[in-house]
């Protein structure tokens, strides 16, 4: 039977919370692709109907600020993955 | 038993934070896509509707300047897994 | 700040804004005496405005492309604002006078400034709808 020392096993903990942070991050991705596509359509649809240009920037900002919500998810476990473990 | 010098231990830990580094700057790809989306959907705009120029380039600039943030929080995870601060 | 029709008056808004918002971190970093977060803020302030405009600059210039080539141009664009973004953390996180953490909230000052005014608008819509049904 293959033992580990208490040194080892920390070790190998450590690196996997760190190598898990940085996969955390991938979803970075997401956010940044779903809020360009709200700002394209959102372009789009004031070039339609220029009269209602500041009911749609509204809703887009607000809309982005919610689709952020996973990109700061990530963040706030990729932080408690390095800070914590 | 296996048992690691600290040396070993050391730098598993400072390769596993290298490559999740490198991780975690995979996700500056998806603000690019976005942002490439909503400026070709406002050259389309600004050729249908040219009087509404302005109101398209303030759209596009508020909607950039919101989109461009997930970018910066895996640059922020990237470079505390480099110096570990 | 949803009136605002012309770019330029819209960036003098939101960098008068922003300025005034920064004020409150500034004055209390004076006080508590702790020159790092301070330097380390108004670093990555000054960096979030000159992206600012450089922002609006490419923008005005890919308007006059037609729509694949726009799209590679601010592509290109935003992963050369990426390595900014990247240097100034780098120089922050190296350089011992300045504070990392200060320098990171100073690069989110513009972004927190325009959440805040469209909150701002909602509530405002919401309130002037409310009024009119009960006048």
């Amino acid at each position: 039977m293959v033992e580990f020392s208490p040194e080892v096993i920390e070790t190998i903990i450590r690196a996997s919370a760190l190598l898990g942070a940085g996969f955390a991050m991938i979803a970075g991705i997401g956010p940044g692709i779903g809020q360009g596509y709200a700002a394209g359509k959102a372009v789009e649809s004031v070039a339609r109907d220029p009269e209602a240009r500041g009911n749609i920037i509204t809703t887009m900002l607000l809309g982005q600020a919610v689709a952020e919500s996973t990109g700061i998810y990530s963040l706030v476990i990729a932080i408690v993955l390095i800070f914590t473990i | 038993m296996i048992e690691f010098s600290p040396e070993v231990a050391e730098s598993i830990i400072t390769i596993a934070s290298f490559v999740a580094s490198g991780l975690a700057l995979i996700a500056g790809v998806g603000p690019g896509i976005g942002m490439g989306y909503a400026a070709g959907k406002a050259t389309t705009a600004v050729r249908r509707q040219p009087e509404a120029r302005g109101a398209i380039i303030t759209t596009m600039l508020l909607g950039q300047v919101v989109s461009g943030s997930t970018g910066i929080y895996s640059l922020i995870i990237a470079i505390f897994l480099i110096f570990g601060i | 700040m949803k009136e605002i029709k012309d770019p330029k008056k819209l960036q003098k808004k939101i960098l008068k804004t922003t300025y005034l918002i920064a004020l409150l971190p500034i004055i209390s970093a004076i006080a508590a005496g702790d020159m790092e977060s301070l330097l380390g803020f108004v670093f990555g302030l000054v960096v979030a405005t000159l992206l600012l405009r450089l922002k609006y600059n490419n923008i005005i210039r890919a308007l006059n492309m037609d729509m694949e080539s726009a799209e590679k141009f601010i592509r290109n664009r935003y992963f050369a604002e990426y390595g900014l973004y990247f240097l100034v953390l780098f120089t922050a996180a190296r350089n011992p006078s300045l504070n990392f953490l200060a320098a990171a909230v100073g690069l989110f000052m513009i972004k927190f400034t325009v959440l805040l005014l469209s909150v701002k608008d909602l509530l405002k819509d919401t309130f002037q709808s409310q009024f009119d049904r009960y006048k």
